[in-house]
């Protein structure tokens, strides 16, 4: 297992309690999980996402991460409607462990309310509640 | 607290996922993950330290007396087809089981010499079954000393095809790699003082108990050893295996290559009930009638009993990699959704995929140009009543319902069986051979 200090976490996104990570850029925010919670995870060998134009609330399950321990539920960090799905994942689940941040993003939303993104924590909030959370 | 076998600062320096399992705190995986280390196992080799499992050892004129009385296989008759007698340098797989019928535990007994045997249990069962050997070696007078060698043995498992290749050269004297050493026999002591620890040594000087044994379903060894050697022949052996892409691997590839291989996971695939009905029958010593038993042992009326009624343990392989969540809400049911009964183990075997109505292996010898397996969810559900092989089933958790098709084997092509001259690759004991045919 890596240190939390061996981990990554990008400045640029902002983070939720279950993991995921959202980086909001013209209105629209890419979603995937994070670094800490693809190293818990291990080898991840199956995604299942959900379809383009299908609308969720905030922490509402929008899909799962299946690793070779566990299947883990997505949860969404903001309201709104998916716009895009990373389709590559189908075939290449393991972007996700290899490139958390970029390659193995999961989803584009629209978000509904600009305001929820204020909920989300930045980096430093966010390695709080982790070492909290351990 | 999770107790730590002697690799535990190794694990931790190697950055391993670790978790409790059976009270230790152990490697689930390291940075190469699960599915590298599981198809290393299957191309090349892996190094698991398997520390946590507890060694007990049975001495006395009435041991062997003993182990009959409490252990289901016969070992009168159990060595190779023609049912011979166990004896020394051999081993045997069955179970301990209470008057139920139901597991105590599984185990291999390894038979050193007429009076010495060795059971190997699961971690943390050293003492139970420590207790309850010296119960029964008690209650009928028998003359047998029980010894729990918990954290007093150290483990470590080599498997893979190319084992017998980095065991060449790491073993003091590879010659013995030339003798034959078919599946289920052992050479050698952990314990230096041992008359038998001169058969197998380290380069480095430690005296092993190698045993032709495993939990992969691949081809390998485990090696027993005073636990102060374990790090620096951990060391050793996975340099001399760098070459041979061998890769220290965790839990979880194990727990998917057992799978795989159709073994049983004890405490989750046999327990808290007869220990019958199952794909590990041949651990029970059936007449040829299969009618009843060639011997008494603690537990056999309860199991015949409960023969053909009951429940029945069955392989089931998926369609595709995804797996159901194993627990009380996960259950397995027909095409009309009534339930035919639990789900006990469900892993994704990363080294299988189905083409066409087969399943294939990544060691299938005529493999399909670019076959690359995604893998296949499998291990064993739990029925209330029997089904034929190939039946079709729906395993169901809250989220989701995957069809799975009863098996009668899953992972094929496994190397476990396979003789070790016809596996070794390299010439380094050959230099030896001739010495050491001069001592016979």
């Amino acid at each position: 297992m890596k240190e939390i200090s061996e981990l990554l976490f990008p400045e640029d996104v902002l983070y939720a309690e279950d993991h995921e990570w959202s980086k909001i850029e013209d209105g629209v925010a890419t979603v995937g999980i994070n670094d800490y919670a693809q190293d818990q995870l291990g080898d991840i060998v199956y995604v299942e996402l959900p379809q383009v134009g299908e609308s969720f609330e905030r922490g509402d399950e929008f899909g799962t991460v299946e690793s070779v321990k566990a299947v883990s539920e997505l949860y969404m960090p903001l309201s709104g409607e998916i716009i895009a799905v990373n389709e590559n994942l189908e075939d290449s689940p393991e972007l996700i462990n290899q490139s958390p941040y970029e390659e193995g993003w999961i989803i584009k939303i629209r978000p509904d309310d600009d305001n929820e993104a204020e909920e989300l924590m930045e980096k430093e909030a966010y390695l709080s509640f982790l070492k909290g959370d351990d | 607290m999770s107790k730590t076998t002697p690799l535990h600062g190794l694990h931790v320096a190697l950055k391993a996922q670790m978790a409790d399992f059976g009270g230790y705190d152990m490697p689930l995986w390291y940075p190469a993950g699960t599915r590298t280390e599981h198809l290393a196992v299957l191309t090349g080799a892996g190094l698991f330290d398997t520390s946590h499992m507890a060694v007990v050892m049975i001495t006395g004129a009435d041991a062997r007396e003993l182990l009959q009385h409490c252990f289901t296989k016969n070992l009168d008759r159990c060595v190779g087809k023609k049912l011979l007698p166990l004896s020394p340098g051999r081993c045997a797989y069955g179970a301990f089981l209470d008057e139920a019928g139901s597991v105590m535990d599984d185990a291999i007994v390894s038979m050193i010499n007429e009076t010495t045997y060795m059971t190997v249990v699961n971690a943390g069962m050293g003492n139970t079954i420590t207790r309850h050997l010296a119960d029964e070696a008690r209650a009928a007078s028998r003359a047998a000393d029980i010894h729990d060698f918990t954290d007093r043995v150290g483990k470590i498992d080599l498997q893979g095809p190319r084992s017998a290749d980095i065991l060449a050269s790491v073993l003091a004297n590879p010659a013995i790699l030339q003798e034959p050493m078919p599946f289920f026999s052992f050479r050698g002591h952990f314990d230096g003082y041992a008359p038998e620890a001169d058969q197998v040594r380290l380069v480095n000087g430690a005296p092993v108990l190698l045993s032709r044994t495993g939990y992969t379903g691949e081809f390998g060894f485990e090696l027993y050893m005073d636990p102060s050697r374990l790090g620096d022949s951990w060391d050793l052996i996975m340099n001399a295996g760098a070459p041979y892409g061998c890769l220290p691997c965790g839990l979880a590839a194990r727990d998917s290559l057992r799978a795989g291989a159709v073994l049983p996971l004890s405490h989750q695939d046999i327990g808290d009930w007869p220990f019958i009905n199952h794909p590990w029958e041949h651990a029970l010593p059936f007449t040829e009638d299969r009618r009843g038993f060639t011997k008494r042992f603690i537990g056999d009326d309860a199991l015949l009993a409960h023969q053909g009624t009951g429940s029945f343990t069955l392989p089931f392989a998926g369609f595709d990699l995804r797996k159901v969540q194993t627990g009380p809400q996960t259950t397995v049911v027909d095409s009309k959704n009534t339930v035919l009964g639990t789900v006990l183990t469900c892993v994704t075997d990363v080294s299988i995929d189905r083409v066409e109505s087969q399943i294939l292996s990544v060691n299938n010898p005529d493999i399909p140009q670019g076959f690359r397996p995604r893998g296949l969810c499998c291990g064993f559900v739990r029925l209330t009543s029997p089904l034929e092989e190939g039946s079709i089933v729906t395993v169901k958790d809250t989220r989701r319902s995957l069809p799975a098709m009863i098996m009668k084997d899953i992972r094929p092509d496994r190397t476990a069986r396979r003789p070790v001259r016809e596996m070794l690759t390299s010439d380094d004991t050959h230099s030896h051979r001739v010495s050491n045919k001069s001592k016979h």
